[in-house]
């Protein structure tokens, strides 16, 4: 049971596929305005790797070995055709808001390398588990990042005004930064920064250390 | 070579896989296309409803809609030949009005022409040559006209629906609903509270000229609206874009008939 | 000497394994602001020089006080000007209080107008000092590098580059962020490849745009809007600039500095005479300035003579460019920063010339943007060190063909 509770929570943390793998950054800067788009994303992306996974794993002992990179993209492509159209059906504006990036999910690193990296060699329902456990911590990552550019660009979360803007008679002045790309790259190195300050061992080594030019000791 | 890897092992498994997805994705799109049809309409209908201030997207529900807009009807005109066009012509020209989108065929030669440089104020390029336009009436009189209105204006063109009351000649409203503009500076056009000086202002002046303009600083009067601060050149697309609209090469010959000899279709 | 003895006294507590370790940053810095440091180099190579970083830091610091003093004064002129030339009563906010307590509204005036451009200018720089070095020595604490007098030079650069209305919350906000991420979070003074206090400007300038490029900031009275130059010749073109009374705006105004503008960016006169303190101590590097200049020259030259129906803009002769905005401030204290700046000598002049380049593309071509200097300076930091490497790795390959190496 441990290893279920591991593959499922080591993502969040540990291994977060943004703060510490660093992919699946592009989609974590364009959708990350809203926070109704983004929880629309992050169950748009868990349920594409997931299945994905599962899928993958079902058939991964049947799959040529010279084919296996198209029969990958093949699945994860169906799977986030059928997202989109379900999006499409079902909650139309978010879909609008979305645009290319649900199909955007295709070209996401994360599905892909967890199909090759965990579906190829573990059995279906693990595979299905860390599909979960992996979009949950893209998901982590793109709620925080969200909710901050939300909650300082617009003065709401989830479309509800916490600070009543300035424009509408209010006292909060909206960050427009926040309503751009760039800040969510702050952001989520901000994250990252957080991250590591609890968890050290993620921190990557020094490629050189400067020598101190007033003290000897550093020096030689 | 083990038995997977054989050249019928993987023609087999690519086949099969092929196969699956294809019922899968085809699948999910058939099925799922009337509902993705209804909402497309519907999300068009309330920016309808939004520029003639019938809907307000912070209190009203998708349900409210149906029966708000189910007092338009529609029609579809002809910019170069200047008429709304009848059953007949539609047929012709094969347009079906409740599938037909004029956002779909703006790249379609049938349907759309490219500008003039020096004709094209609003600097979109293209434009359909057969958009619809939303009508109101009531007992025979035009209650309200709303039509598509596009420009450029910093970043990319911005579409809404510009409404007017029946005289067609006074704004009801304006409303953008697809923009790339700075948000917090341009995309402010959008905001209710600048919306909210388009109702009552007239367009055209005594000779029949568009009179209405945007312009930077106070704006007064029935002719003008301020700009918005900060975004002069969305500013300016808007402008360009009523200057346009509602000049003498797109709606305004199309709004004189309708001034002064109420909706006649040409059969 | 008495003050000596009692660091010397309470020194330990401050070094490693002391009681207040980590205030030893702290100790440091009243330590050095009284006493020159006996530390020496160790290391190789050694260079002796009588100036240090202190000492650059503190030229510059004052080299920037022209246009600081200009910008003082010019704050007060524009808005008295304005203020007689509309009637009103005074700045409309509490200001006020200040001003009226000690001068009137009269444009002639030098005494009234600096004291209504000090009421202005000394509040922001307070705060930006105060939250920026806040923040500077929270990091040295933490991380235990020394407190450095560069953050004298930011905080300064900084003030003199927001526009005079600016409220206080977003010149803290602005320099917070400057610090943070445009320094400390690389480590500190020297590890930074951005100006820092450019990139304060660049958050406030994309956080608050309505308020940073919008036509209300630019002269000090609360309500008040006007455009600045840069802004009406993106608009209309050259001939139709104007200062904010509405009189039309001559070259010799413009470079005397008489027109709306960032505090301290109006004045080319004053920031040139900034730029002598900087090259005769030869703290700033004449190719950066000239490359900048020359760049700006050819830049602006080529699209005048390429012409545009629609943009007026095309049209603006080098020498107006060089007197609007922010140019002269950029080219001077901006672009010369060493740390951000590349540091070959061939590097520095292509390096410049790419700023002047930018500068114009952007005011030019981009219509959004009037003014470029913030942004071209910016682009420029990070191609700094990549022009570096090519200079180094072409001096390589020539020595190498000559068979020196």
């Amino acid at each position: 049971m441990s290893s279920v509770k591991q593959i499922l929570l080591t993502p969040l943390f540990e291994n977060n596929p943004i703060a510490l793998q660093i992919l699946g950054v592009c989609s974590a800067l364009a959708v990350t305005t809203q926070l109704s788009v983004t929880l629309v994303m992050c169950v748009a992306l868990t349920t594409v790797t997931a299945f994905s996974n599962l899928f993958i794993s079902m058939i991964r002992n049947q799959m040529p070995s010279s084919i296996r990179i198209i029969v990958q993209m093949t699945i994860i492509a169906s799977l986030v055709i059928a997202v989109d159209q379900f999006l499409q059906a079902f909650a139309y504006e978010i879909s609008k808001n979305l645009s290319v990036f649900v199909g955007l999910i295709i070209t996401n690193c994360i599905v892909m390398g967890r199909a090759e990296a965990f579906a190829m060699k573990n059995p279906p329902v693990l595979s299905f588990l860390d599909g979960i456990g992996n979009g949950m911590g893209y998901s982590l990552v793109l709620i925080v990042v969200a909710s901050v550019r939300e909650l300082f660009g617009s003065g709401s979360l989830l479309g509800f005004q916490i600070l009543p803007l300035i424009e509408n008679g209010g006292w909060y002045q909206a960050n427009g930064l926040m309503l751009l790309s760039p800040s969510a790259f702050f952001i989520i190195g901000f994250f990252i920064w957080a991250v590591r300050s609890v968890k050290k061992d993620q921190v990557e080594a020094r490629e050189f250390r400067m020598a101190s030019q007033s003290t000897p000791d550093g020096a030689f | 070579m083990s038995s997977k890897d054989s050249t019928k092992r993987t023609l087999i498994v690519a086949f099969s896989l092929c196969v699956v997805c294809s019922i899968i994705v085809s699948g999910t799109a058939v099925i799922l296309k009337p509902m993705q049809d209804a909402n497309r309409i519907l999300d068009r209908n309330k920016n309808i409803l939004s520029a003639a201030g019938l809907f307000d997207s912070q209190q009203d529900g998708d349900e409210v809609v149906a029966e708000r807009f189910s007092q338009f009807s529609t029609y579809v005109i002809d910019l170069n030949e200047q008429r709304v066009l009848g059953e007949e012509q539609l047929e012709q020209l094969q347009i079906d009005i409740d599938g037909y989108d004029q956002r779909l065929v703006i790249n379609d030669p049938n349907y759309s022409e490219a500008l003039e440089r020096q004709k094209d104020i609003a600097n979109i390029k293209r434009r359909v040559i057969y958009p619809m336009i939303y009508v109101v009436t009531e007992n025979q009189e035009i209650e309200t006209i709303v039509v598509p209105v596009s420009g450029y204006g910093l970043w990319g063109i911005l579409y809404g629906f510009l409404a007017l009351e029946g005289d067609a000649n006074t704004v009801k409203g304006l409303a953008f609903y697809e923009l790339k503009e700075t948000p917090g500076l341009g995309a402010e056009v959008s905001n209710p509270r600048w919306t909210a000086l388009w109702p009552g202002k007239k367009i055209y002046d005594e000779v029949g000229e568009v009179g209405l303009r945007v312009i930077k600083g106070q704006g007064s009067g029935d002719y003008q609206i301020d700009g918005l601060s900060g975004a002069t050149l969305t500013t300016r697309g808007v402008d360009n874009l009523i200057q346009y609209w509602l000049g003498d090469d797109a709606y305004g010959p199309i709004l004189a008939q309708l001034r002064e000899t109420g909706l006649q279709t040409n059969d | 000497m008495g003050l000596r003895r009692v660091l010397d006294d309470i020194e330990p507590h401050f070094n490693k394994g002391g009681r207040y370790e980590s205030w030893y940053a702290l100790f440091e810095a009243v330590d050095t602001i009284f006493y020159t440091p006996s530390k020496v180099t160790v290391a190789e190579p050694h260079v002796r020089d009588g100036i240090d970083l202190k000492r650059v830091m503190i030229t510059v610091w004052f080299a920037a006080f022209f246009p600081m003093f200009y910008g003082m004064f010019n704050i007060g002129f524009q808005a008295n000007s304005a203020i007689v030339a509309m009637g009103l009563e005074g700045s409309g906010d509490w200001h006020e209080i200040i001003i009226a307590a000690l001068a009137g509204h009269d444009p002639s005036s030098i005494w009234d107008n600096f004291v209504y451009g000090a009421a202005h200018y000394i509040p922001i720089y307070l705060v930006v000092f105060l939250v920026g070095g806040f923040w500077e020595v929270l990091f040295a604490m933490k991380r235990g590098h020394e407190i450095n007098e560069g953050f004298f030079v930011t905080s300064i650069l900084f003030t003199l580059i927001v526009p005079p209305d600016i409220p206080l919350w977003q010149a803290a906000l602005g320099i917070s962020f400057g610090v943070v991420v445009g320094k400390e979070v690389f480590g500190g003074t020297g590890k930074n490849f951005l100006n820092p206090a450019l990139t304060g400007r660049a958050f406030l300038f994309f956080a608050y745009a309505p308020q940073m490029s919008g036509d209300s900031v630019w002269t000090a009275i609360d309500g008040f809007s006007g455009a600045t130059p840069l802004s009406q010749i993106a608009a209309e073109g050259l001939p139709a600039i104007a200062v904010a009374t509405g009189r039309g705006l001559s070259w010799l105004d413009a470079f005397f500095g008489q027109m709306q503008g960032s505090i301290g960016e109006t004045s080319t006169l004053a920031i040139l005479l900034g730029a002598c303190v900087l090259l005769v101590t030869r703290i700033a590097s004449w190719r950066i300035m000239l490359g900048v200049f020359f760049g700006m020259c050819a830049t602006a030259t080529l699209f005048n003579f390429i012409g545009s129906d629609t943009n007026p803009a095309f049209a603006t002769p080098w020498y107006w460019h060089f007197v609007l905005g922010g140019f002269a401030f950029g080219m001077v204290f901006m672009a010369t920063d060493p740390v951000s700046a590349s540091m070959t000598s061939t590097g520095k002049w292509i390096f410049g010339a790419l700023i002047g380049f930018m500068i114009v593309l952007i005011r030019v071509v981009n219509p959004a943007y009037p003014e470029g200097t913030m942004l071209a300076i910016l682009f420029a930091n990070l191609f700094a060190p990549l022009i570096d490497y090519f200079v180094v790795k072409a001096n390589i390959s020539r020595r190498r063909a000559r068979g020196v190496l």
